[in-house]
This record gives C-alpha cells, sequence and structure tokens, in this order.
C-alpha cells in the first residue's frame, strides 16, 4: 500500500444546540471518535445517510471546523492545533468542492476572479500570471473560456460545479475533499462531472475523500469505502469487497434497498427494509448505536458497544456478528 | 380490452412568458390500467409535473395554455370547472408530492388534517372520521397512532410525514394516485420504506399509481409501465421489461448508461453530451437531436411515436438501434 497522506485519530466534534426544554443547552456529538487514514492517490468514499456527520467530518479533517478532540495529520505533521499562520501552508493542499454549486459561488462576482481568488490570497503571482493559470483551470475543466467574464446564473449546475472544481485546483492542492459534489445534479450531467473528477485525478495525481449518499456514484469513483452511521465509522473497506460483502448489518441493508435498474426477471435481491428512523443524534442508543434498527441484535448489542476491529488487512468494522 | 382507468391524449402544456412561449409539455399521450403503475421519467424540467398539474386544474397561472384531452373513467377531465374537479381531487385522484408539507399545514395535528379529508369526500362524523385517522396511521406504519394522531407536522420526521401524506392521500380510497418524486427528499432506508408501503397498499386498495421520478433505478423497481420523457415529449414508453432490457431511444440509453451501478464497475460512465435544451427553445425536429450520436438528417423533422406495446420517437430503424444498443452495452 503507498504512503498515507492523511491521518485522523478518534476525531470527536460536538455541536451545543439549544434543547427541547426552554432555556437549556445540550450536546449533539455529529462525529463520534472516527479513525482513518487516507492513502496517497487513492479515493477514500465516505457513505452514509444525512445527518450522520460526514460533511462534520470533512470539515474537521481540512481544518475547516476545529475538532473537540483527536488529532489529524498531513503528509506526517499533526495539523490540528497548528496556529493560523503555520497552517495555511497545509490548507492550500487540501480544498474542498460542495454540493451546491448555486449556494458556494459568489453571484456578485465573475467566475474569472471566483476562479483567482485563491491564486491572489497565496500570492501566486502578478495579475498576467494569475490570468494564464486561470485560462489553464478553465479549459482543464471543460470551461470555455471566453465565459470568464459571465456571472455564475448564466451557467447551468454542472457548468457550475466545474467551475467550484476549477476554484478548488487553482493552488494545486493534494487531497480534494468533495462533499457531495454531484447530489444536485440530473444523472447525465451528474456522469459528465463524475468522470471529469476521474480524468482529473489521473492527470494531476490527486487524492480524494468522496462524501456521497449515493451508493452507485461512491462504488464507482472509490478505492476504498467508509460507512458513517450516527457520527461513527461502523465500516471501512476495499470497495469491491465490501460491496460485494458487506459486513455490517447497516451496509448490508443500505446495498439491499439501493436503487437499481431492475427488469423484473430476476429479482435475486433480498431487501432488507429498516424499521424505524435513524435516532436523534443528541439521544443515541446505548451500546452499538444501530442496535435498535439491526434485524441480528442481541442483548448484547444493547450494552456493549463494539469495537472498531481489522477483519482483514483491507476491511474493518464495528459488529459484534459481523456478517458474510 | 378495458377501457384504461385514465387516458391521456396528446397533452399540450404551455406558458407564455416575457422571454418567450414555453412549451412544458408538448404531445404526451399515454394511459394508465387498473391497478397499473405507469412510471414517469425524466430529468428535471422534462415536463414531468407540469403534465400531472395540468391534468388536475392544479395550473393556476393565467398565461397557461392547455390542450388535449384527458379522460378518466372514460369521461373527459381537461377543462372542469374548480368544483366538479375539486370533487374528484382528494377522492378519486388523490396526490404525493416531494415534500410533504405541500399536502399538510403546520398549524393543525395530523389527525385533525386526515380528518377533514375524510369528511370533505364522505358521510363520517367527527369522531367516526378522527377514529378513521388512527386506523389509516396504523395502516402506514406509525408506531404509537392513537398518541399521534394528535401531534402536528413538525413533530414528525420526513419520512413520517410523507406516510401522513400517503396515509390522507388514502383516506378516500382513491382510484388513483399521483405521486410526484414521493421519495426524492428522503434518504435511502427511509425511501426503501415509503416505496415498500406504496406497493403494499396498492395491493390492497387496489389503486392505480402513477410515479413520477427522474430516479431510472426507483423506476425500474416500481413501475409496470414506462414512460421516458425529454423536453416535454415522449422518448420513449412501454412495458418495464421492454424499456429496461431493449430501450429503443439513444436518450433512454444514455440515462441507463449515466447511473452508476451497485454490482459492476466501469471506469467511465456512459455520458451524454451537452445540457438539457432550453425550454424557450426546443428544436423544431427531434428534441434530443443536438445531444444524439446518431443523429441524421432526417431528424430536423420531428419523429412521432412509433410502435404498438412499446414505442419511441426516433428515426433510427430496428436494425440500427440493435446494433448501437449492443455497441453501447460492450463498451
Ligand atoms: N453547526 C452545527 N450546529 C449544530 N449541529 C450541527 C451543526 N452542524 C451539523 N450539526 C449536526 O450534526 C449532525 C451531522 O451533520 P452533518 O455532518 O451535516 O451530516 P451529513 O453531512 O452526513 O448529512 C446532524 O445531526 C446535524 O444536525
Ligand atoms: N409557471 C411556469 N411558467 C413558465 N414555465 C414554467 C412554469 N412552470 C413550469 N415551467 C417550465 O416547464 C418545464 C417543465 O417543468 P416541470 O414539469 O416542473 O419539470 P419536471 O417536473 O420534469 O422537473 C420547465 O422547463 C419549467 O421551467
Ligand atoms: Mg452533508
Ligand atoms: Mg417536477
Amino acid at each position: 500500500m503507498s504512503e498515507v497522506i492523511l491521518s485522523a485519530t478518534d476525531i470527536v466534534k460536538s455541536f451545543s444546540i439549544k434543547s427541547k426544554k426552554i432555556g437549556k443547552r445540550e450536546q449533539v456529538q455529529a462525529v463520534s471518535g472516527v479513525s482513518l487514514d487516507v492513502f496517497r492517490g487513492e479515493t477514500l468514499g465516505i457513505v452514509g445517510e444525512s445527518g450522520c456527520g460526514k460533511s462534520t467530518l470533512a470539515r474537521c479533517l481540512v481544518q475547516l471546523l476545529a475538532a473537540t478532540s483527536g488529532s489529524v495529520s498531513f503528509n506526517g505533521t499533526v495539523i490540528t492545533g497548528l496556529p493560523r499562520r503555520k497552517l495555511r501552508k497545509h490548507r492550500r493542499e487540501m480544498q474542498l468542492i460542495f454540493q451546491d454549486p448555486f449556494a458556494s459561488l459568489n453571484p456578485r462576482k465573475r467566475v474569472g476572479d471566483i476562479v483567482a481568488e485563491p491564486l491572489r490570497i497565496h500570492g501566486f503571482g502578478d495579475n498576467e500570471k494569475i490570468n494564464a493559470r486561470v485560462r489553464e483551470l478553465f479549459s482543464l475543466v471543460g470551461l470555455d473560456v471566453n465565459g470568464l467574464q459571465r456571472y455564475p446564473h448564466e451557467f447551468s449546475g454542472g457548468q457550475r460545479q466545474r467551475i467550484g472544481i476549477a476554484r478548488a485546483l487553482a493552488l494545486n492542492p493534494q487531497l480534494v475533499v468533495a462533499d457531495e459534489p454531484v447530489s444536485a445534479l440530473d444523472v447525465s450531467v451528474q456522469a459528465q462531472v463524475l468522470n471529469l473528477l476521474k480524468d482529473l485525478q489521473e492527470k494531476l495525481a490527486l487524492t480524494y475523500i468522496f462524501i456521497s449518499h449515493d451508493l452507485g456514484v461512491v462504488r464507482h469513483v472509490s478505492t476504498r469505502v467508509g460507512v458513517m452511521y450516527l457520527g461513527e465509522l461502523v465500516e471501512l473497506g476495499d470497495a469491491d469487497s465490501l460491496y460485494d460483502q458487506p459486513l455490517h448489518p447497516y451496509t448490508e441493508a443500505l446495498l439491499s434497498v439501493a436503487p437499481e435498474l431492475d427488469d423484473g426477471t430476476q429479482s435475486t435481491r433480498k431487501r432488507i427494509v429498516l424499521s424505524g428512523d435513524v435516532p436523534d443524534p443528541s439521544h443515541k442508543p446505548t451500546g452499538c448505536t444501530f442496535h435498535p434498527r439491526c434485524p441480528y441484535a442481541t442483548e448484547k448489542c444493547a450494552s456493549e458497544k463494539p469495537a472498531f476491529v481489522a477483519i482483514s488487512p483491507s476491511r474493518s468494522v464495528a459488529c459484534h456478528y459481523p456478517r458474510a | 380490452m378495458p377501457e384504461p382507468l385514465l387516458s391521456v391524449e396528446n397533452l399540450q402544456v404551455s406558458f407564455e412568458t416575457r422571454a418567450g412561449v414555453v412549451r412544458a409539455v408538448d404531445g404526451l399521450t399515454f394511459s394508465v390500467g387498473e391497478k397499473e403503475v405507469v412510471g414517469i421519467v425524466g430529468e428535471s424540467g422534462s415536463g414531468k409535473s407540469v403534465s400531472m398539474y395540468s391534468m388536475l386544474g392544479l395550473l393556476r397561472e393565467t398565461n397557461v395554455t392547455i390542450e388535449g384531452s384527458v379522460k378518466f373513467q372514460g369521461r373527459e377531465i381537461l377543462g372542469l370547472g374548480d368544483d366538479q374537479m375539486q370533487s374528484i381531487r382528494g377522492k378519486d385522484i388523490a396526490m404525493v408530492f416531494q415534500d410533504p408539507m405541500t399536502a399538510l399545514t403546520p398549524v393543525y395535528s395530523v389527525g385533525w388534517q386526515i380528518a377533514e379529508q375524510i369528511r370533505a369526500h364522505g358521510t363520517e362524523n367527527k369522531q367516526q372520521a378522527h377514529a378513521r385517522a388512527i386506523e389509516l396511521l396504523a395502516e402506514v406504519g406509525i408506531p404509537d397512532p392513537a398518541r399521534r394522531v394528535n401531534q402536528f407536522p413538525h413533530e414528525f420526521s420526513g419520512g413520517m410525514r410523507q406516510r401522513v401524506v400517503i396515509a390522507m392521500a388514502l383516506s378516500c380510497n382513491p382510484k388513483l394516485l399521483i405521486a410526484d418524486e414521493p421519495t426524492t427528499a428522503l434518504d435511502v432506508t427511509t425511501q426503501a420504506q415509503i416505496l415498500e408501503l406504496m406497493g403494499k397498499l396498492q395491493d390492497t386498495y387496489g389503486s392505480s399509481i402513477v410515479l413520477i421520478t427522474h430516479d431510472m433505478g426507483v423506476i425500474s423497481e416500481m413501475a409496470d409501465r414506462i414512460v421516458v420523457m425529454y423536453a416535454g415529449r415522449p422518448a420513449e414508453m412501454g412495458s418495464r421489461v421492454d424499456v429496461i432490457r431493449t430501450p429503443q431511444h439513444p436518450y433512454t440509453w444514455g440515462l441507463m448508461g449515466a447511473v452508476p451501478r451497485l454490482e459492476s464497475k466501469k471506469s467511465r460512465l456512459v455520458t451524454i453530451p451537452g445540457n438539457a435544451v432550453s425550454p424557450l427553445d426546443v428544436p423544431e425536429g427531434c428534441a434530443f437531436a443536438p445531444r444524439c450520436d446518431h443523429r441524421m438528417d432526417i431528424c430536423s423533422t420531428r419523429p412521432a411515436m412509433r410502435g404498438t406495446e412499446h414505442q419511441d420517437a426516433c428515426w433510427l430503424d430496428g436494425v440500427q438501434k440493435v446494433t448501437f444498443r449492443s455497441e453501447r452495452h460492450s463498451a
């Protein structure tokens, strides 16, 4: 296996929120002790349903949010708790692409300036050098350079996402964290953006952390996949074997109900439709947090929290009774 | 052959706007049989919602023109007055929307809202309607229905709210349920619950369903028949097996190729080049031609839907379709 580019140890992030009881505040733990390594050149996919902590984890990894506890190291240097000034040179190596290409681009700025912004902030060079770089970035992501002077609303959703990608790549980062980058796009446009991300990864030797709630999309792009539930990483493994033989009952259920093209003539898939809703993260169940919805749960699962352990060199799971 | 429950003939809906005429729906013809699930699939802006709203008299804009024919149980309903439409909507034809709050109001308990719906179309008194509301909540899988019936929409999760809306839709035993992206805002495990529920209720109530979604996977799992729409026009229509197994229209090929699969990992997705057409200037000929890899001269003339059971609007001949489709599959 290649070298570790980013390593997270026991990341916890809590938010203090208004309680339903008037005047009280309570803690909601959005991320509860996630540890993972990201290897150079790979795509680590993170999948899970809304509210499970994917975005919060991503922001903690790239230091846009300070974790409540835990540490992150990047290229061997611990970057959690670094002063701003020292963080800066690491930050430019880690860029984010967001879901909403509408909300993440300033509507009053010309798209050329939007892409140039990180270059200006980080003192990339004089105007001429910046302009040349912006043009280069535009053609890199398949945008027409004639559009540089136009505003975001003059572009379609897919084109706007390309602008966001160009901006993220402006400073030649090593790691790109893409948080639901195609979730707002129609499927034909989504496929174009996924192919673009793949091409860019090859061309620029990028490492990706790719977050999505869409299991098909995650499978398609990922080398390895982590599955999150209620703030925890419940399973992590090589993408192919995780999809072929899920170990965690939650992964198994997710995969069994993900909509698939199906002509109805060879329905061998057994659907596991979970009952109930995901519990409120401010009142997490005891033991294994998945146990109230787990078809295989025993008493042990209600009282004892399963450790996240490696089952094989490429597979880890947090479950007392892993499948398969 | 028995008369279909719903039959839509050459539906045309356009909006007069300052920028020009938006042809939101242009020549949609399809029917829904008894107990049949018809899926309408297409990307955003393809005219799925507008076609349904126009049928039900839900388009209130003054700049809209609706033409064609929509027969429900043999009776023309396009152009019916508000009163008559109201008595059909909610009773014979019920709707479920993407956002459950479209159908709910935040200021009343869910039980009150379901009971109102029942009383508006039936003869039940308040108590009977309340009791029926509890039954319905139980039926759509809401735990502890006798307590939850008195709660307000904000006390329910997104998935539970959609169940409440389904309970409301079913309260009058509708013959037809129109569901417009009912699971698009939901997570996959919740989506699975709602789709399973719709399937189960369809068995019990024997309603027909028109399911609208942009998700080819969802359509293929739920629908008996599938209509694929592009730029307000039908591109292809046929049974689930026919459309999924042997899609005929290059747009359907593109839609299916663009969906990443769970089981097989291809290195590249097949994409449809370009962007969706602007509804303000849909091409004269085939609307898909500018993005189509198999475009021919004749495509500047609009192709009609051709075929009997399995129809498509494409100028390619049968042999070409088979060849091009298999080329794509092996790509
Ligand atoms: N700034 C915040 N303040 C309070 N709670 C938050 C904040 N950000 C996220 N949360 C909560 O943390 C949990 C995880 O959220 P998020 O990371 O956005 O999940 P995901 O990206 O997987 O949908 C949710 O319960 C969410 O409500
Ligand atoms: N009130 C309106 N005025 C003008 N155009 C409209 C109006 N409502 C819908 N449209 C247009 O009609 C087309 C079809 O819309 P819609 O049926 O909502 O698409 P879908 O449901 O398939 O996403 C779109 O191009 C949309 O912009
Ligand atoms: Mg998120
Ligand atoms: Mg719609």
